[in-house]
């Protein structure tokens, strides 16, 4: 698992890179809990290298979802995998989550 | 064993009549040449020759099974042995020899037949400490034999056996043709007596009480030299045993060892204490490396790495400190006390080498050690240390100059890597033994856990039911439960608690209580959905949920109701349409919104007529989600198709397709999620109705 952080017009991008299991949902809840990532009103998750997210790593995102709603930060996902896109779904998660299909309708959902 | 007491008192026998009849003989010829008539009336060589010759062999024979009990290293007791039985015989046949004299010069008489009768006893006696002594040193001299010198000491008792031909036949052994042969014999004496190396395990107090036992038996053989060599000039004896070349050898051979034994004792004196204490250090390493085995504490292996250590290196005061939590604790104290250990501890963080391995010769030269005024002039600082965990440190102080050498610091090294080893090992035991008790714990929580899951459902006309789970871990967070609602209804609950291990089956036993509780009040899926998330969102920590999907099967109505609550869709086959397919339907997992009023809003319920032959297939995501070697997901179609291929089949049969299709994808022991699988399938008949 590789997290890259990029800073771009006060949004931060998130690339995550290979498999979020329960040993790199740990890394994944360090860089989201870092109180810097407070500071921008916008975080989208670059999904496109996500191969597999597990219960874990699925645990991580719901556990930051109430936080960044309360700090008002919009939290978008895009470029996912059918099958990761699936996970999210089954569980519900793509009601509560923006999910989009890539990074300019996130931009533009972002701006909004 | 009876062999050999027969034997051994049938040559006891045989010796004793041999010289009885020996006695007998000579009394007789001397009382003969006493009579004064030339010729004696008793003259048979031979057949004299022949009682020595029976004598001698009976009791060597005798004493050479005797001293085969002899065994173990206690080197002291064959030597007080070979005083008290062979020795003493010298100074009985001195005594006897004196008695004779004293009795000779009061009674005025002389007596020759008395003299003989002394002089027999002590032939006697001489025979016996040479039979003794001869087989004593065999069994010193063979110690730690190879095979070489078993064979040339074989040779040895043959030869020499082969002398007492000489005897026989009265050959002299004193003519020329037969003395190189025996000079050879010497030699061959000299080259046995190469072999000592019992010498070397007596410790310094064994090799004096040896050399003073040694003496002893050597003034024996001088006694019974002189004495026969004394008494062969004396012409009125009839008989001369100075004559047997047998004896003679084995008088120089006895002597020859007893005098090496005495030579070799003596020198190795000195050099016996490094000897000892090399033997000492070998002893205390091995048992340092068997302290585990022998289940000793920590604290007993360091009391060992500290007495070996100051006797190895005779150091004259010493310290051990073990280290708890970085700090030193005084744990061992020799000769120094704690004010000296502070300052000595001071200096050496001022120098930075406190806890490394460091070792001073010369400690005057050192302004700060000299400011010290300190009584010692040398110190060794030995750690214990592994790679990463120091834990403790030796101090050794001596009050020489140059008192740590470098042999010294070799064997203290040694010691004190062997002790790291050695706790290290303890500790891995210790561990092993703490994993150990987890791992029952462990087991007991699988049982606990299985216990939490229903092995039978009740058996009913209206459906058969098949179930399957396995956990990747020791405990899982799969569960699936039922609870029999009224007479035609019945609910089923399957979930997935999120992660695996200890914490998912703790939350997966809170929700089956959580189902067990609700459900006693009868209420909607979607309804105890909602209060099902009411309560776990008070209990689960905040990564944490729970994906459930609840049905309540109604016979009666012939259909079923179910809300799904984020877990993986139902797979279902309708009899009537011949189709499989997945129930759509929306729903959001447990624990995942924890703000209750908003979470109705997410949960969706649904009410299915079910036809008779209709199959419904119920999983976690262990299943679909399970992998093979290349890393490809069983999936959701494979499910699906496995359904088509085997809809017809009993619940039992379609579940263990299902299963072995799903082994066969992901190869064996390969299992990395619990696995979870329910197939229902509903009966077309309804008897008892």
């Amino acid at each position: 698992m590789k997290i890259t952080q990029e800073i771009k017009d006060n949004t931060v991008i998130m690339t995550l890179n290979g498999e979020l299991d329960a040993s790199s949902s740990v890394l994944l809840d360090e860089e989201l809990s870092d109180p810097e990532i407070m500071k921008y009103s916008k975080v989208l998750v670059n999904c496109q290298d996500l191969n597999y997210i597990s219960s874990a790593g699925l645990g991580v995102f719901i556990s930051h979802l109430q936080r960044f709603e309360d700090a008002q930060i919009k939290l978008i996902f895009f470029n996912m995998q059918d099958k990761v896109r699936n996970v999210f779904e089954i569980l519900g998660l793509d009601l509560l989550m923006t999910i989009v299909s890539d990074y300019e309708e996130a931009r533009t959902i972002a701006n909004e | 064993m009876l062999y050999k007491t027969n034997a051994k008192s049938l040559l006891a026998i045989s010796a004793l009549i041999s010289w009885l009849l020996l006695l007998v003989y000579v009394l007789l010829t001397a009382e003969s040449t006493l009579a004064g008539t030339d010729a004696p009336r008793f003259a048979l060589p031979f057949f004299r020759n022949l009682l020595i010759v029976i004598f001698i062999v009976s009791v060597f024979l005798f004493q050479r099974l005797q001293t085969e009990t002899l065994k173990g290293m206690d080197f002291i007791g064959y030597l007080w042995n070979l005083f008290s039985k062979a020795g003493v015989t010298a100074y009985l046949s001195v005594a006897l020899y004196l008695v004779y004299r004293v009795y000779n010069n009061y009674a005025d008489v002389k007596s020759s037949l008395l003299l003989h009768l002394v002089y027999q006893v002590n032939f006697a006696l001489l025979v016996l400490f040479l039979a003794k002594a001869f087989y004593i040193w065999r069994q010193l001299l063979l110690y730690h034999k190879n095979k070489f010198l078993q064979i040339a000491w074989d040779w040895f008792e043959l030869l020499l056996a082969a002398t007492l031909l000489l005897t026989l036949f009265n050959f002299d052994y004193t003519n020329y043709v037969f003395l190189p042969l025996l000079a050879l014999m010497g030699f061959y004496i000299l080259f046995l007596c190469t072999n000592m190396k019992w010498v070397a395990y007596l410790t310094f107090n064994n090799k004096s009480r040896s050399l003073v036992l040694l003496g002893a038996v050597l003034l024996s053989c001088y006694i019974f030299v002189r004495f026969f060599l004394n008494t062969s000039e004396r012409t009125d004896l009839v008989i001369d045993y100075s004559g047997v070349g047998f004896l003679l050898l084995a008088m120089m051979f006895v002597t020859m060892y007893t005098l090496a034994a005495f030579l070799v004792s003596l020198f190795s004196l000195p050099t016996s204490s490094v000897f000892e204490q090399k033997s000492e250090d070998l002893l205390n390493f091995q048992r340092l490396s068997l302290s585990i085995q022998q289940g000793q504490s920590e604290a007993q292996v360091y009391d060992m790495l500290f007495e070996s250590t100051i006797k190895a290196s005779d150091a004259n005061a010493a310290w051990f400190e073990v280290i708890r939590n970085s700090e030193p604790q005084t744990t061992h104290l020799l000769n120094i006390q704690e004010p000296q250990i502070n300052s000595i501890r001071h200096l050496l963080k001022a120098y930075n080498i406190n806890n490394l391995d460091y070792i001073n010769n010369n400690l005057g030269r050192n302004p700060g050690f000299r400011g010290l005024a300190l009584p010692w002039k040398s110190v060794a600082i030995l750690p214990l240390k592994t790679a990463k965990h120091l834990s403790g440190v030796l101090y050794l102080l001596k009050d020489v100059e140059g008192g740590f050498d470098q042999e010294t610091v070799n064997v203290l090294r040694t010691f004190t890597s062997q002790t790291t080893l050695t706790i290290e090992n303890l500790r891995l035991v210790n561990e092993s033994l703490q994993n150990e008790r987890y791992k029952e714990e462990l087991k007991i929580a699988t049982q606990v856990q299985e216990s939490l899951i229903p092995k039978t459902f009740p058996t009913d006309s209206w459906f058969e039911i098949s179930t399957h789970s396995v956990a990747a871990k020791e405990v899982g967070g799969d569960f699936y439960d039922f609870l029999q609602l009224s007479e035609s209804r019945i609910a089923i609950i399957i979930g997935d608690v999120s992660g695996k291990g200890i914490s998912a089956a703790f939350h997966m036993a809170q929700m089956k209580g959580i189902f067990h509780g609700l459900m006693q009040q009868d209420m909607a899926p979607s309804e105890f959905m909602k209060q099902a998330n009411s309560a776990l969102s008070r209990c689960l920590e905040r990564t944490s949920f729970i994906t459930s999907s609840l049905y309540i099967i109604d016979y009666r109505m012939k259909g079923f109701m179910f809300a799904r609550a984020g877990h993986c869709h139902t797979l279902y086959y309708n009899s009537m349409m011949d189709d499989v397919f997945y129930f759509s339907t929306e729903g959001l997992g447990l624990g995942i919104i924890r703000d209750n009023r908003n979470y109705a809003g997410h949960i969706r319920e649904m009410y299915y007529d079910y036809n008779p032959g209709d199959v419904m297939v119920i999983y976690t995501d262990g299943i679909i989600e399970a992998r093979n070697a290349q890393n490809d997901e069983y999936g959701e179609e494979r499910l699906q198709h496995m359904l088509k291929e085997t809809y017809h089949l009993e619940a039992e049969d379609i579940k263990y397709a299902i299963i072995n299709d799903l082994n066969d994808f992901t190869g064996p022991g390969n299992i990395y999620d619990d696995q979870t699988l329910l197939v229902i399938k509903f009966k077309p008949t309804q008897p008892n109705t």
